[in-house]
């Protein structure tokens, strides 16, 4: 059969932002779903945001209230949701109260009643808010079975894209008939982590979609849900090949060093203890990108973005002007329960809304202490999901990373996450002729041809300077203590 | 107290159903039919027993307004019954409405606009004036006479 030959499944949009994403573009149209999760997990909400999205007079939605949360009341406060329109009620937005013949008769009457309203309404969607409750009743197996039959095989011929919201425990996934005949099962979790609530949605199936597997994060904010994908929404873009540019730091030695500068769509980590210039190599590299046309973000944790721009002025750099054309974005990330996938949403706008080619994460220590502590389990993995998407895209990443200083080692990173970097450029303290001095290395490049040099730098009132020739006259330079040689410098 | 813009829109739902009905039957009548509109309009999406409830609760806010709805009760259904009690003192012409089809009951004019009171409660304006124009298709409800108890 070739592709001409094959039905076409609509994808309707979910309402709910970043979810199209997860369910693969869209929620396919006549689809038999479920939602599920604990009370409170935001099912109805969820619902309420696609049926919003959908609903139409020509096709509107039936939503079917059944014994749990009264119409009333469910209404009052879903409309304090800014997606919540009134003026598509009751037009393009029907509720339909089933209570009194779950109530007083059997499931046969409950379907004969669903097919009365979905035959005069002719709803595009239709929601049964909780399902549950109404299989709850001491049905025999198969009745349950043949009455989630027959309502699924009469809502998908009626054109109807259903959803039935229920309250199910995690154990209960197993061995239930309604999960067999769904088409698609959204399941929503709320765990508490120390003091933050940790949201979490699954799509545990969705026939004949393309979604993206794993756990979701989600937000209920006064918008509604918003998930957040696993890939940030980047998995449909294409990776750009290498483009084989070289990005200048705007410090003539130290692109030498990195062999004409850092390949676009790098990541590149610099790591040094406090104080070895780490944000001012950070700023310079932002600074060099912006005056060569190059929009850039800047995502900060440890300091205000005006005193970002401030110590920037200090050596030299305008970071004012290039914020007020657009042409730069500092980004002060200091939520204290935001998920890892949410902070990295917001560089990721950022980055998306002005076209960033560079990104400044400084730093990857004050990212993660941003985080609530049961996040910061996630936090490797996601900035691995991150740089994996934005470098795809052709944006190059310089992170920096703190170090403790050790005079018995040579540590890159206390994060583990060399592997997530291109390059990595060490700066450290080194003990010389009774002073404290500073000395950078690029330990690795990859793909590109380095120098080996150990250099030996200042922090001036024009940035990082690398001073002189390598220091050759030293032996056991990136102990911290070297030892002073005999041998005089080979290169002179 | 009832508030005025609900009695308003009260008795405008009165008269609309006064209209609609003979001129010589009982002003109850034009209050029965508001009563029973809304009870459709409302059970369909609230179940019987949520607008039972709220029926209930209205009637007891009524009946300490005019004591005339004594005998009037909210059945099981959500269903008025006792309406043939209302004393006759109770029953008040609306001159401003120009004939006789625009009778309505002072008591039923109170009862309705405590149910329409609790509906805005609820639901508030946007959603309290959808469901009445759905109840009623042909009349105008201006989202005025809700805030300032008077017609635009």
């Amino acid at each position: 059969m070739s592709t001409q030959d094959k039905v076409t499944i609509n994808k309707l949009p979910t309402g709910v932002p970043g979810l199209d994403e997860i369910v693969g573009g869209g929620l396919p149209e006549f689809s038999f779903n479920i939602i599920a999760g604990a009370p409170g997990s935001g099912k109805t909400t969820l619902a309420h945001q696609f049926v919003f999205a959908n609903a139409t007079p020509e096709r509107p939605a039936l939503y079917f209230t059944v014994l749990g949360e009264s119409a009333i009341k469910m209404l009052r406060y879903q409309q304090q949701y800014t997606f919540f329109d009134p003026a598509k009620l009751p037009g393009s937005i029907r509720f339909i109260n089933l209570s009194q013949v779950v109530l007083e008769q059997d499931l046969g009457s409950v379907l004969k009643e669903i097919t009365k309203e979905v035959e005069k309404a002719n709803p595009a969607v239709v929601v049964v808010d909780s399902f549950r409750t109404m299989v709850r009743k001491p049905e025999s197996e198969m009745e349950l079975q043949s009455f989630i039959q027959r309502l699924a095989l009469f809502l998908a011929s009626w054109q109807a894209t259903t959803f039935l919201i229920g309250e199910y425990a995690e154990d209960e996934l197993r061995d239930n008939p309604i999960f067999t005949v769904a088409d698609g099962l959204f399941w929503l979790r709320q765990t508490t982590e120390r003091n933050s609530i940790v949201r979490k949605l699954q799509i545990v199936k969705l026939r004949g979609q393309d979604s993206v597997p794993g756990l979701h994060t989600f937000r209920i904010t006064d918008a509604g849900v918003q998930a957040f994908s696993r890939t940030f929404g980047l998995t449909a873009r294409k990776r750009n090949p290498p483009s084989g540019r070289r990005l200048s730091f705007g410090i003539a030695e130290l692109d030498k060093m990195l062999d004409g500068g850092v390949r676009e769509g790098d990541s590149v980590l610099v790591a040094g203890s406090s104080g070895t210039g780490k944000s001012v190599l950070a700023t310079q590299f932002i600074a060099e990108g912006v005056r060569q046309g190059e929009p850039g973000i800047v995502a900060v944790f440890e300091e205000r973005p005006e005193a970002y721009a401030e110590r920037a002025t200090s050596l030299g750099l305008d970071l004012e002007t290039p914020q007020k054309d657009g042409k730069l974005t500092i980004l002060y990330l200091r939520p204290l329960d935001l998920s890892v996938d949410e902070t990295m949403q917001s560089i990721l706008d950022a980055v998306q809304k002005i076209g960033a080619k560079r990104l400044v994460i400084d730093s990857l220590a004050g990212f993660e202490m941003a985080l609530s502590p049961g996040f910061r389990a996630d936090f490797r993995e996601s900035l691995y999901r991150m740089i994996f998407a934005l470098t795809g895209i052709g944006v190059t990443i310089l992170s920096t990373v703190e170090v403790d200083e050790s005079f018995t080692e040579f540590p890159f990173s206390t994060y583990s996450i060399s592997f997530l970097c291109d390059d990595i450029l060490r700066l450290r303290y080194v003990s010389i002729d009774g002073q404290l001095r500073k000395i950078m290395v690029v330990i690795k490049m990859r793909g590109g041809n380095h120098a080996k040099d150990i250099r030996e730098y200042e922090i001036t009132s024009k940035g990082v300077v690398i001073l002189g020739k390598r220091l050759t006259n030293y032996q056991g330079l990136i102990s911290g203590i070297p030892v002073h040689g005999e041998r005089s410098d080979p290169q002179e | 107290m009832t508030p005025p813009e609900m009695r308003d829109l009260a008795r405008r739902l009165l008269a609309c159903e006064a209209v609609a009905g003979e001129s010589s039957e009982p002003a109850e009548s034009a209050l029965l039919r508001v009563f029973e509109k809304l009870r459709q309009s409302l059970g369909t999406f609230a179940g019987v027993d949520g607008f039972q409830s709220l029926a209930f609760r209205a009637l007891t806010q009524a009946k300490s307004e005019a004591p005339g709805l004594w005998a009037v009760q909210v059945d099981a259904n959500g269903s008025l019954q006792g309406l043939g009690e209302l004393k006759p003192q109770q029953v008040k012409f609306e001159p401003q409405l120009g004939s006789d089809k625009d009778q309505a009951s002072e008591g039923g004019v109170i009862l309705i606009a405590r149910l329409l009171g609790l509906l805005h409660l609820f639901l508030g304006e946007a959603i309290t004036l959808s469901l009445m124009r759905n109840a009623w298709p042909g009349a105008t409800f201006d989202d005025r006479v809700a805030e300032n108890g008077r017609e635009s």
